[in-house]
Protein backbone atom coordinates (compact mmCIF):
# COMPACT_ATOMS: atom_id res chain seq x y z
CA UNK A 1 0.00 0.00 0.00
CA UNK A 2 2.75 2.82 1.38
CA UNK A 3 5.17 1.27 -1.92
CA UNK A 4 3.66 3.74 -4.12
CA UNK A 5 4.53 6.44 -1.73
CA UNK A 6 7.91 5.20 -0.65
CA UNK A 7 8.75 5.10 -4.65
CA UNK A 8 7.78 8.77 -4.56
CA UNK A 9 9.66 9.37 -1.63
CA UNK A 10 12.56 7.82 -2.76
CA UNK A 11 12.28 9.89 -6.41
CA UNK A 12 11.90 13.21 -4.70
CA UNK A 13 15.14 12.22 -2.37
CA UNK A 14 17.30 11.24 -5.87
CA UNK A 15 15.96 14.41 -7.22
CA UNK A 16 17.28 16.58 -4.52
CA UNK A 17 20.71 14.62 -4.02
CA UNK A 18 20.81 15.11 -7.92
CA UNK A 19 20.22 18.82 -7.25
CA UNK A 20 22.61 19.21 -4.77
CA UNK A 21 25.16 17.70 -7.00
CA UNK A 22 24.61 19.88 -9.38
CA UNK A 23 24.96 23.02 -7.62
CA UNK A 24 28.73 21.62 -6.22
CA UNK A 25 29.81 20.96 -9.42
CA UNK A 26 28.87 24.47 -10.59
CA UNK A 27 30.75 26.09 -7.24
CA UNK A 28 33.96 23.73 -8.28
CA UNK A 29 33.71 24.83 -11.72
CA UNK A 30 33.30 28.42 -10.41
CA UNK A 31 37.13 29.55 -10.08
CA UNK A 32 37.55 29.58 -14.08
CA UNK A 33 34.56 31.71 -14.63
CA UNK A 34 35.24 34.29 -12.09
CA UNK A 35 37.92 37.03 -10.98
CA UNK A 36 39.73 38.09 -7.69
CA UNK A 37 36.93 39.88 -6.25
CA UNK A 38 34.22 37.28 -6.27
CA UNK A 39 36.62 34.50 -5.92
CA UNK A 40 37.45 35.82 -2.58
CA UNK A 41 33.48 36.79 -1.32
CA UNK A 42 32.71 32.98 -2.10
CA UNK A 43 35.42 31.78 0.15
CA UNK A 44 34.38 34.05 2.80
CA UNK A 45 30.91 32.27 2.85
CA UNK A 46 32.46 29.01 2.66
CA UNK A 47 34.05 30.09 5.56
CA UNK A 48 31.20 31.51 7.98
CA UNK A 49 29.25 28.40 6.63
CA UNK A 50 31.78 26.53 8.74
CA UNK A 51 31.63 29.01 11.72
CA UNK A 52 27.82 28.70 11.42
CA UNK A 53 27.88 24.97 11.14
CA UNK A 54 30.16 24.63 14.43
CA UNK A 55 27.69 27.30 15.94
CA UNK A 56 24.35 25.05 15.13
CA UNK A 57 25.79 22.03 16.40
CA UNK A 58 25.67 24.02 19.88
CA UNK A 59 22.96 26.47 19.78
CA UNK A 60 20.41 25.40 16.88
CA UNK A 61 20.91 21.54 18.23
CA UNK A 62 21.61 21.68 21.73
CA UNK A 63 20.41 24.67 22.86
CA UNK A 64 24.18 26.06 24.35
CA UNK A 65 24.98 29.50 22.61
CA UNK A 66 29.02 29.03 22.59
CA UNK A 67 29.87 32.72 21.64
CA UNK A 68 33.32 32.63 22.39
CA UNK A 69 33.71 29.93 19.36
CA UNK A 70 35.72 32.65 17.80
CA UNK A 71 38.75 31.14 20.27
CA UNK A 72 38.70 27.85 18.48
CA UNK A 73 39.01 29.76 15.01
CA UNK A 74 42.30 32.04 16.57
CA UNK A 75 43.57 28.91 17.97
CA UNK A 76 43.19 27.15 14.48
CA UNK A 77 45.21 30.37 12.92
CA UNK A 78 47.38 31.04 15.54
CA UNK A 79 48.54 26.65 15.42
CA UNK A 80 49.34 27.17 11.84
CA UNK A 81 50.93 30.53 12.18
CA UNK A 82 53.00 28.89 14.60
CA UNK A 83 53.74 25.60 13.30
CA UNK A 84 54.50 26.84 9.90
CA UNK A 85 57.21 29.47 10.85
CA UNK A 86 58.89 26.40 12.33
CA UNK A 87 59.09 24.87 9.10
CA UNK A 88 55.83 22.22 9.90
CA UNK A 89 54.05 21.29 6.53
CA UNK A 90 50.40 23.54 6.47
CA UNK A 91 47.98 20.29 6.70
CA UNK A 92 50.32 18.95 9.79
CA UNK A 93 49.79 22.60 11.11
CA UNK A 94 46.00 22.65 10.48
CA UNK A 95 45.82 19.19 12.20
CA UNK A 96 48.10 20.75 15.11
CA UNK A 97 45.72 23.24 15.43
CA UNK A 98 42.21 21.19 15.62
CA UNK A 99 43.53 18.41 18.51
CA UNK A 100 44.44 21.96 20.15
CA UNK A 101 41.30 23.69 19.89
CA UNK A 102 39.82 19.98 20.53
CA UNK A 103 42.08 19.68 23.60
CA UNK A 104 40.98 22.78 25.15
CA UNK A 105 37.15 22.33 24.21
CA UNK A 106 37.65 19.70 26.50
CA UNK A 107 39.49 21.15 29.39
CA UNK A 108 37.38 24.27 29.55
CA UNK A 109 34.23 22.33 28.74
CA UNK A 110 34.05 19.88 31.76
CA UNK A 111 33.82 23.16 34.15
CA UNK A 112 31.61 25.43 32.07
CA UNK A 113 29.50 23.28 30.53
CA UNK A 114 28.06 22.64 34.11
CA UNK A 115 26.59 26.15 32.84
CA UNK A 116 23.20 26.56 31.19
CA UNK A 117 21.65 28.70 28.82
CA UNK A 118 23.42 32.10 28.98
CA UNK A 119 25.94 31.65 31.61
CA UNK A 120 27.51 29.00 29.80
CA UNK A 121 27.45 31.92 26.38
CA UNK A 122 29.06 34.56 28.85
CA UNK A 123 31.41 32.28 30.32
CA UNK A 124 32.89 31.42 26.68
CA UNK A 125 32.97 35.04 25.85
CA UNK A 126 35.15 35.64 29.19
CA UNK A 127 37.41 32.52 27.90
CA UNK A 128 37.89 33.78 24.56
CA UNK A 129 39.34 36.83 26.25
CA UNK A 130 41.17 35.44 27.94
CA UNK A 131 42.61 33.44 25.52
CA UNK A 132 43.25 36.86 23.00
CA UNK A 133 45.27 37.84 26.19
CA UNK A 134 47.84 34.98 26.22
CA UNK A 135 48.04 35.64 22.62
CA UNK A 136 48.73 38.97 22.37
CA UNK A 137 51.42 38.97 25.43
CA UNK A 138 53.08 35.20 24.29
CA UNK A 139 54.73 37.94 21.82
CA UNK A 140 58.09 35.82 21.04
CA UNK A 141 56.28 33.17 20.25
CA UNK A 142 53.13 34.52 18.73
CA UNK A 143 54.66 37.83 17.45
CA UNK A 144 52.37 39.82 20.26
CA UNK A 145 49.47 42.12 19.35
CA UNK A 146 51.24 43.05 16.33
CA UNK A 147 50.24 40.25 14.31
CA UNK A 148 52.27 37.50 12.68
CA UNK A 149 53.32 36.51 9.25
CA UNK A 150 52.59 33.19 7.07
CA UNK A 151 54.71 32.11 4.33
CA UNK A 152 53.36 32.99 1.24
CA UNK A 153 52.83 30.61 -1.95
CA UNK A 154 54.66 31.51 -5.01
CA UNK A 155 52.04 31.14 -7.45
CA UNK A 156 49.87 33.68 -9.86
CA UNK A 157 47.09 34.75 -7.78
CA UNK A 158 44.15 33.46 -9.65
CA UNK A 159 45.63 30.25 -9.19
CA UNK A 160 46.71 30.84 -5.62
CA UNK A 161 42.57 32.00 -4.96
CA UNK A 162 41.23 28.82 -6.14
CA UNK A 163 43.34 26.65 -4.01
CA UNK A 164 41.79 28.41 -1.05
CA UNK A 165 38.24 28.84 -2.67
CA UNK A 166 38.62 24.91 -2.92
CA UNK A 167 39.80 24.61 0.52
CA UNK A 168 37.29 26.07 2.16
CA UNK A 169 34.53 24.92 -0.13
CA UNK A 170 35.89 21.46 0.55
CA UNK A 171 35.74 22.05 4.59
CA UNK A 172 31.99 23.39 4.18
CA UNK A 173 30.97 20.65 2.14
CA UNK A 174 32.45 18.31 4.70
CA UNK A 175 31.61 20.18 7.70
CA UNK A 176 27.69 19.92 6.28
CA UNK A 177 28.03 16.35 5.71
CA UNK A 178 29.33 15.38 8.30
CA UNK A 179 26.63 17.12 10.97
CA UNK A 180 24.27 15.57 8.85
CA UNK A 181 25.63 12.06 9.93
CA UNK A 182 26.24 13.23 13.33
CA UNK A 183 22.45 14.34 13.70
CA UNK A 184 20.53 11.25 12.36
CA UNK A 185 22.68 8.98 14.82
CA UNK A 186 21.88 8.48 17.93
CA UNK A 187 24.33 10.61 19.65
CA UNK A 188 22.58 13.49 17.55
CA UNK A 189 19.53 12.16 19.16
CA UNK A 190 21.18 12.76 22.31
CA UNK A 191 21.98 16.29 21.58
CA UNK A 192 18.60 17.16 20.41
CA UNK A 193 16.91 15.46 23.72
CA UNK A 194 19.35 18.26 25.58
CA UNK A 195 17.96 21.02 23.98
CA UNK A 196 14.52 19.80 24.44
CA UNK A 197 14.48 18.85 28.05
CA UNK A 198 17.61 18.70 29.64
CA UNK A 199 16.81 17.10 32.88
CA UNK A 200 14.25 14.22 30.83
CA UNK A 201 16.98 13.94 28.76
CA UNK A 202 19.12 13.00 32.08
CA UNK A 203 16.35 10.82 33.41
CA UNK A 204 16.41 8.95 30.08
CA UNK A 205 19.56 7.68 30.32
CA UNK A 206 21.55 10.02 28.62
CA UNK A 207 25.17 10.99 29.78
CA UNK A 208 24.25 15.04 28.95
CA UNK A 209 28.08 15.85 30.60
CA UNK A 210 29.74 13.43 27.99
CA UNK A 211 27.20 15.08 24.78
CA UNK A 212 28.12 18.19 25.95
CA UNK A 213 31.58 18.53 25.87
CA UNK A 214 31.64 16.15 22.52
CA UNK A 215 29.50 18.25 21.03
CA UNK A 216 31.78 21.33 22.03
CA UNK A 217 34.73 19.29 20.89
CA UNK A 218 32.91 18.53 17.52
CA UNK A 219 32.26 22.48 17.03
CA UNK A 220 35.46 23.35 18.09
CA UNK A 221 37.52 20.60 15.91
CA UNK A 222 35.70 22.57 12.02
CA UNK A 223 36.24 26.00 13.46
CA UNK A 224 39.36 25.25 13.83
CA UNK A 225 40.08 23.94 10.54
CA UNK A 226 38.67 27.14 8.91
CA UNK A 227 41.05 29.33 11.23
CA UNK A 228 43.63 28.06 9.83
CA UNK A 229 42.58 27.73 6.10
CA UNK A 230 42.20 31.42 6.61
CA UNK A 231 45.76 31.55 8.08
CA UNK A 232 47.36 30.31 5.55
CA UNK A 233 45.18 32.24 2.71
CA UNK A 234 45.74 35.78 4.26
CA UNK A 235 49.56 34.92 5.31
CA UNK A 236 48.71 37.86 7.73
CA UNK A 237 46.61 37.30 10.91
CA UNK A 238 46.74 39.51 14.21
CA UNK A 239 45.21 38.63 17.72
CA UNK A 240 42.43 40.79 17.64
CA UNK A 241 41.02 39.85 13.71
CA UNK A 242 40.90 36.02 14.72
CA UNK A 243 39.75 36.16 18.12
CA UNK A 244 37.29 38.76 16.84
CA UNK A 245 33.56 37.85 18.47
CA UNK A 246 32.16 39.65 15.92
CA UNK A 247 32.84 36.27 14.12
CA UNK A 248 30.30 34.63 16.06
CA UNK A 249 28.12 37.39 16.35
CA UNK A 250 28.02 37.24 12.32
CA UNK A 251 27.43 32.99 12.44
CA UNK A 252 24.42 33.73 14.69
CA UNK A 253 22.79 36.16 12.06
CA UNK A 254 23.49 33.99 9.54
CA UNK A 255 22.06 31.17 11.79
CA UNK A 256 18.87 32.81 12.48
CA UNK A 257 18.30 33.86 8.89
CA UNK A 258 18.98 30.43 7.58
CA UNK A 259 17.42 28.60 9.95
CA UNK A 260 18.55 27.39 13.62
CA UNK A 261 18.71 23.63 13.81
CA UNK A 262 18.83 21.95 10.14
CA UNK A 263 21.75 21.15 8.18
CA UNK A 264 21.63 23.38 5.64
CA UNK A 265 20.21 26.13 7.22
CA UNK A 266 24.23 27.67 8.01
CA UNK A 267 25.41 27.08 4.21
CA UNK A 268 22.04 28.71 3.21
CA UNK A 269 22.04 31.54 5.59
CA UNK A 270 26.31 32.16 4.60
CA UNK A 271 25.15 32.56 0.98
CA UNK A 272 21.97 34.96 1.51
CA UNK A 273 23.67 36.99 4.53
CA UNK A 274 27.28 37.45 2.61
CA UNK A 275 25.77 38.18 -0.75
CA UNK A 276 23.23 40.85 1.08
CA UNK A 277 26.29 42.66 2.75
CA UNK A 278 28.42 42.40 -0.41
CA UNK A 279 25.77 44.31 -2.25
CA UNK A 280 24.85 46.93 0.55
CA UNK A 281 28.10 47.57 0.43
CA UNK A 282 28.96 48.50 -2.82
CA UNK A 283 25.34 50.31 -3.55
CA UNK A 284 24.77 51.88 -0.44
CA UNK A 285 28.67 53.06 0.82
CA UNK A 286 28.43 54.19 3.82
CA UNK A 287 25.27 53.50 4.68
CA UNK A 288 25.58 49.73 4.18
CA UNK A 289 25.69 48.37 7.90
CA UNK A 290 22.69 50.61 8.27
CA UNK A 291 21.14 49.09 5.31
CA UNK A 292 22.62 45.28 6.18
CA UNK A 293 21.21 45.41 9.88
CA UNK A 294 17.19 46.97 8.75
CA UNK A 295 17.37 43.84 6.09
CA UNK A 296 18.15 41.13 8.87
CA UNK A 297 15.82 42.12 11.32
CA UNK A 298 13.46 42.34 8.10
CA UNK A 299 14.03 38.69 7.62
CA UNK A 300 14.33 37.55 10.70
CA UNK A 301 11.20 39.08 11.60
CA UNK A 302 9.34 37.75 8.48
CA UNK A 303 11.20 34.60 8.88
CA UNK A 304 11.27 33.47 12.54
CA UNK A 305 12.36 29.67 11.68
CA UNK A 306 14.82 31.15 8.83
CA UNK A 307 14.51 30.51 5.09
CA UNK A 308 14.73 26.32 5.93
CA UNK A 309 11.72 26.71 8.56
CA UNK A 310 9.80 28.46 6.42
CA UNK A 311 10.41 25.93 3.42
CA UNK A 312 9.64 23.20 5.58
CA UNK A 313 6.23 24.28 7.15
CA UNK A 314 5.27 25.10 3.31
CA UNK A 315 6.16 21.42 2.54
CA UNK A 316 4.60 20.19 5.21
CA UNK A 317 1.28 21.94 4.38
CA UNK A 318 1.42 20.05 0.67
CA UNK A 319 1.77 16.39 2.05
CA UNK A 320 -0.95 14.61 2.99
CA UNK A 321 -1.10 12.41 6.29
CA UNK A 322 -2.29 9.08 6.31
CA UNK A 323 -1.96 6.65 8.64
CA UNK A 324 -0.40 9.32 11.08
CA UNK A 325 2.48 9.19 9.31
CA UNK A 326 3.70 11.88 7.25
CA UNK A 327 5.35 11.01 3.82
CA UNK B 1 13.82 -11.18 45.39
CA UNK B 2 13.77 -8.08 46.43
CA UNK B 3 14.68 -5.39 43.62
CA UNK B 4 15.04 -2.68 45.47
CA UNK B 5 15.50 -1.86 49.08
CA UNK B 6 15.15 1.96 51.02
CA UNK B 7 16.93 2.13 54.08
CA UNK B 8 16.70 5.04 56.45
CA UNK B 9 16.25 7.62 53.55
CA UNK B 10 15.98 10.79 54.51
CA UNK B 11 16.43 14.60 52.66
CA UNK B 12 16.32 17.74 54.69
CA UNK B 13 15.96 21.39 52.47
CA UNK B 14 17.20 23.65 55.09
CA UNK B 15 15.12 22.90 58.46
CA UNK B 16 12.57 21.13 56.41
CA UNK B 17 12.46 17.47 56.94
CA UNK B 18 11.07 16.34 53.86
CA UNK B 19 11.74 12.57 54.22
CA UNK B 20 12.38 11.45 57.45
CA UNK B 21 13.97 8.19 57.90
CA UNK B 22 11.63 6.19 55.54
CA UNK B 23 12.62 2.57 54.36
CA UNK B 24 10.66 -0.12 52.58
CA UNK B 25 11.20 -3.01 50.11
CA UNK B 26 9.73 -3.65 46.70
CA UNK B 27 9.77 -7.14 45.45
CA UNK B 28 9.97 -8.38 41.81
CA UNK B 29 6.54 -7.94 40.07
CA UNK B 30 5.01 -5.79 42.59
CA UNK B 31 3.11 -2.98 42.60
CA UNK B 32 3.29 -0.98 45.45
CA UNK B 33 1.05 2.01 45.81
CA UNK B 34 2.93 5.33 47.54
CA UNK B 35 0.09 7.66 48.58
CA UNK B 36 -0.04 10.51 51.37
CA UNK B 37 -1.59 13.99 51.05
CA UNK B 38 -0.23 16.77 49.48
CA UNK B 39 3.38 17.52 50.72
CA UNK B 40 3.72 13.98 52.66
CA UNK B 41 6.75 13.65 50.32
CA UNK B 42 6.08 11.31 47.48
CA UNK B 43 7.76 13.08 44.63
CA UNK B 44 10.68 13.80 46.75
CA UNK B 45 11.24 9.91 47.72
CA UNK B 46 11.12 9.34 44.05
CA UNK B 47 13.67 12.29 43.23
CA UNK B 48 16.04 10.66 45.58
CA UNK B 49 15.79 7.10 44.53
CA UNK B 50 16.11 8.08 40.76
CA UNK B 51 19.21 10.72 41.73
CA UNK B 52 17.63 13.31 40.53
CA UNK B 53 18.01 15.12 44.11
CA UNK B 54 20.89 14.15 46.49
CA UNK B 55 20.07 12.78 49.73
CA UNK B 56 20.82 13.91 53.03
CA UNK B 57 21.14 9.74 54.95
CA UNK B 58 20.49 6.53 54.05
CA UNK B 59 21.15 4.32 51.39
CA UNK B 60 19.47 2.66 48.36
CA UNK B 61 20.49 -1.04 47.04
CA UNK B 62 18.85 -1.92 43.26
CA UNK B 63 19.52 -5.75 42.83
CA UNK B 64 21.02 -5.86 46.04
CA UNK B 65 23.97 -3.54 44.89
CA UNK B 66 24.21 0.29 46.38
CA UNK B 67 22.99 2.98 43.67
CA UNK B 68 24.11 5.87 46.04
CA UNK B 69 25.88 8.86 44.70
CA UNK B 70 25.26 7.67 40.90
CA UNK B 71 23.86 10.37 38.44
CA UNK B 72 20.33 9.85 37.48
CA UNK B 73 21.69 8.68 34.10
CA UNK B 74 23.54 5.99 35.15
CA UNK B 75 20.68 4.56 37.58
CA UNK B 76 17.98 4.72 34.58
CA UNK B 77 21.01 3.04 32.49
CA UNK B 78 20.24 0.63 35.48
CA UNK B 79 17.14 -0.48 34.60
CA UNK B 80 15.50 1.94 37.29
CA UNK B 81 13.25 4.77 35.99
CA UNK B 82 10.51 7.11 36.40
CA UNK B 83 7.54 9.17 35.05
CA UNK B 84 7.29 13.15 35.92
CA UNK B 85 4.14 14.22 37.83
CA UNK B 86 4.11 16.98 35.47
CA UNK B 87 5.02 16.00 32.22
CA UNK B 88 8.48 16.82 30.60
CA UNK B 89 8.28 16.01 27.10
CA UNK B 90 11.30 16.50 24.75
CA UNK B 91 9.55 19.65 23.53
CA UNK B 92 10.23 20.46 19.63
CA UNK B 93 10.40 16.15 18.63
CA UNK B 94 7.34 14.44 17.46
CA UNK B 95 5.67 11.26 19.93
CA UNK B 96 7.94 8.96 17.71
CA UNK B 97 10.65 10.42 18.46
CA UNK B 98 10.69 10.97 22.47
CA UNK B 99 9.67 7.54 22.18
CA UNK B 100 12.66 6.37 19.47
CA UNK B 101 15.37 8.58 22.34
CA UNK B 102 14.21 6.57 25.18
CA UNK B 103 14.75 3.17 22.94
CA UNK B 104 17.43 4.10 22.02
CA UNK B 105 19.25 5.56 25.76
CA UNK B 106 17.71 3.58 28.54
CA UNK B 107 18.72 0.45 29.98
CA UNK B 108 22.40 0.13 29.08
CA UNK B 109 24.04 -2.80 27.33
CA UNK B 110 20.82 -3.57 25.07
CA UNK B 111 22.82 -3.08 22.03
CA UNK B 112 19.98 -1.01 20.08
CA UNK B 113 21.23 -0.20 17.31
CA UNK B 114 18.72 2.61 15.37
CA UNK B 115 17.51 0.54 13.12
CA UNK B 116 16.67 -1.98 16.27
CA UNK B 117 15.42 0.89 18.43
CA UNK B 118 12.92 2.11 15.94
CA UNK B 119 11.51 -1.46 15.38
CA UNK B 120 11.21 -1.34 19.37
CA UNK B 121 9.71 2.42 19.06
CA UNK B 122 6.79 1.01 16.92
CA UNK B 123 6.11 -1.81 18.55
CA UNK B 124 5.97 0.16 22.27
CA UNK B 125 3.60 2.96 20.45
CA UNK B 126 1.17 -0.54 19.34
CA UNK B 127 1.31 -1.21 23.05
CA UNK B 128 0.02 2.41 24.33
CA UNK B 129 -2.23 3.24 21.50
CA UNK B 130 -0.42 5.80 19.98
CA UNK B 131 0.39 4.52 16.60
CA UNK B 132 -1.99 7.10 14.74
CA UNK B 133 -0.17 10.04 16.39
CA UNK B 134 2.80 8.93 16.54
CA UNK B 135 4.41 11.97 14.07
CA UNK B 136 2.16 14.80 16.22
CA UNK B 137 4.79 17.18 17.86
CA UNK B 138 4.62 16.83 21.41
CA UNK B 139 3.09 20.04 21.63
CA UNK B 140 0.17 19.60 19.62
CA UNK B 141 -1.29 16.35 21.62
CA UNK B 142 -3.24 16.16 24.56
CA UNK B 143 -2.42 16.03 28.09
CA UNK B 144 -3.51 12.14 28.65
CA UNK B 145 -1.87 11.50 25.18
CA UNK B 146 1.50 13.25 26.87
CA UNK B 147 1.03 10.86 29.67
CA UNK B 148 0.51 8.07 27.92
CA UNK B 149 3.36 9.13 25.29
CA UNK B 150 5.77 9.35 28.97
CA UNK B 151 4.58 5.56 29.82
CA UNK B 152 5.53 4.86 26.46
CA UNK B 153 9.03 6.28 26.87
CA UNK B 154 9.25 5.00 29.83
CA UNK B 155 8.80 1.74 28.70
CA UNK B 156 11.13 1.64 25.43
CA UNK B 157 13.74 2.10 27.94
CA UNK B 158 12.91 -1.51 29.01
CA UNK B 159 12.77 -0.76 32.84
CA UNK B 160 12.64 -3.54 35.81
CA UNK B 161 11.50 -0.72 38.24
CA UNK B 162 9.70 2.23 37.10
CA UNK B 163 8.19 4.90 39.28
CA UNK B 164 4.81 6.55 38.35
CA UNK B 165 4.66 9.80 39.41
CA UNK B 166 0.67 10.51 39.43
CA UNK B 167 0.62 9.23 35.72
CA UNK B 168 -3.79 10.18 35.73
CA UNK B 169 -3.48 13.59 37.39
CA UNK B 170 -5.12 15.49 35.36
CA UNK B 171 -7.51 13.03 33.87
CA UNK B 172 -11.46 12.30 33.64
CA UNK B 173 -12.86 9.61 35.20
CA UNK B 174 -12.88 8.00 31.64
CA UNK B 175 -9.75 8.51 31.16
CA UNK B 176 -8.44 6.89 34.26
CA UNK B 177 -10.16 3.76 33.66
CA UNK B 178 -8.12 4.23 30.44
CA UNK B 179 -5.06 4.59 31.89
CA UNK B 180 -5.60 1.84 34.53
CA UNK B 181 -6.56 -0.83 31.97
CA UNK B 182 -3.13 0.13 29.98
CA UNK B 183 -0.89 -0.20 33.30
CA UNK B 184 -2.70 -3.08 34.42
CA UNK B 185 -2.09 -4.30 30.77
CA UNK B 186 1.79 -3.61 31.09
CA UNK B 187 2.27 -5.23 33.92
CA UNK B 188 1.64 -8.18 32.68
CA UNK B 189 3.13 -7.78 29.47
CA UNK B 190 6.20 -6.77 30.47
CA UNK B 191 6.81 -7.85 33.83
CA UNK B 192 7.14 -4.43 35.64
CA UNK B 193 8.02 -4.14 38.74
CA UNK B 194 5.71 -0.68 39.80
CA UNK B 195 6.25 1.80 42.65
CA UNK B 196 2.84 3.75 41.97
CA UNK B 197 2.39 7.11 42.80
CA UNK B 198 -1.36 8.50 43.10
CA UNK B 199 -3.60 11.12 44.56
CA UNK B 200 -7.15 9.16 42.78
CA UNK B 201 -7.45 7.03 45.58
CA UNK B 202 -9.99 4.22 43.26
CA UNK B 203 -6.91 3.88 40.94
CA UNK B 204 -4.37 3.10 44.27
CA UNK B 205 -6.69 0.68 45.89
CA UNK B 206 -7.50 -0.98 42.75
CA UNK B 207 -4.23 -1.40 41.72
CA UNK B 208 -2.10 -2.15 44.55
CA UNK B 209 -0.58 -5.38 46.22
CA UNK B 210 0.80 -3.16 48.79
CA UNK B 211 0.45 0.69 50.23
CA UNK B 212 3.13 2.57 51.98
CA UNK B 213 1.29 5.97 53.48
CA UNK B 214 3.88 8.73 54.20
CA UNK B 215 2.88 12.04 56.21
CA UNK B 216 4.86 15.13 56.93
CA UNK B 217 7.71 12.79 55.24
CA UNK B 218 7.45 9.94 57.68
CA UNK B 219 6.36 6.59 56.53
CA UNK B 220 3.18 5.80 58.85
CA UNK B 221 1.61 2.49 57.94
CA UNK B 222 2.36 0.01 54.87
CA UNK B 223 -0.18 -2.78 54.83
CA UNK B 224 -2.53 -4.15 51.88
CA UNK B 225 -4.80 -1.90 50.05
CA UNK B 226 -8.25 -3.10 52.21
CA UNK B 227 -6.53 -2.38 55.33
CA UNK B 228 -5.26 0.84 54.68
CA UNK B 229 -8.48 2.27 53.85
CA UNK B 230 -9.77 1.96 57.42
CA UNK B 231 -6.56 1.87 59.22
CA UNK B 232 -7.26 4.99 61.68
CA UNK B 233 -3.49 6.72 61.13
CA UNK B 234 -4.34 7.39 57.81
CA UNK B 235 -7.66 8.84 58.29
CA UNK B 236 -5.83 10.98 60.37
CA UNK B 237 -3.70 12.03 58.53
CA UNK B 238 -5.87 12.98 55.31
CA UNK B 239 -8.97 13.69 57.39
CA UNK B 240 -8.21 15.32 60.70
CA UNK B 241 -7.29 14.26 64.34
CA UNK B 242 -11.26 14.83 65.25
CA UNK B 243 -12.50 12.95 61.78
CA UNK B 244 -10.70 9.79 62.78
CA UNK B 245 -11.62 9.63 66.91
CA UNK B 246 -15.66 10.08 65.43
CA UNK B 247 -14.81 7.29 63.79
CA UNK B 248 -12.98 5.07 66.13
CA UNK B 249 -15.99 6.01 68.54
CA UNK B 250 -18.49 4.87 65.64
CA UNK B 251 -16.29 1.27 65.38
CA UNK B 252 -16.84 0.75 68.98
CA UNK B 253 -20.55 1.36 69.15
CA UNK B 254 -20.93 -0.69 66.48
CA UNK B 255 -19.04 -3.52 68.13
Amino acid sequence: MSTERDNALLQKKKSQVLLAALILVALILLPKFIVGYWLRVFTVIFMFGVISQGLNIMAGYMGYIPFGNAMFYGIGAYSTAVAMSHGVPFVLSMCIGAAASVIISVLFGLPVLRLRGHYFAIATIGLAGALLSVVENATEFTGGAMGTTLPIIDKPPQQLYSYFYWGMLGLMVGTTLAMGLIMKSKFGYGIRSIKANEDAANAMGINTTYHKVVTWAISAFFTSLAGSIYAYWMSFIAPTEVFDVMLVVNGIVILLVGGMGSILGPVLGAFIFELLSELTWSHFGEYHLATLGISTILIVFLLPKGLIGKLESLKKKSIPIQDGKIY
Amino acid sequence: MTILQVNSLSKKFGALIATDNVSFKVEKGEIVGLIGPNGAGKTTITNLVTGALPKTAGDVFFRGKSINGLKPFQIAGLGLTRTFQVVQPLEGMSVEENVLVGALFGKKNRNHDLKRAKKFTDEVLHLVGLEEKRSYMVSDITLPDLKRMELARVLAMEPEIVFLDEVMAGLNPTEVDAALALVKKLRFERDLTIVYIEHIMRAVMDISDRIIVLHHGKKIVEESPRKVASHPAVIEAYLGKRYADICKVRETENG
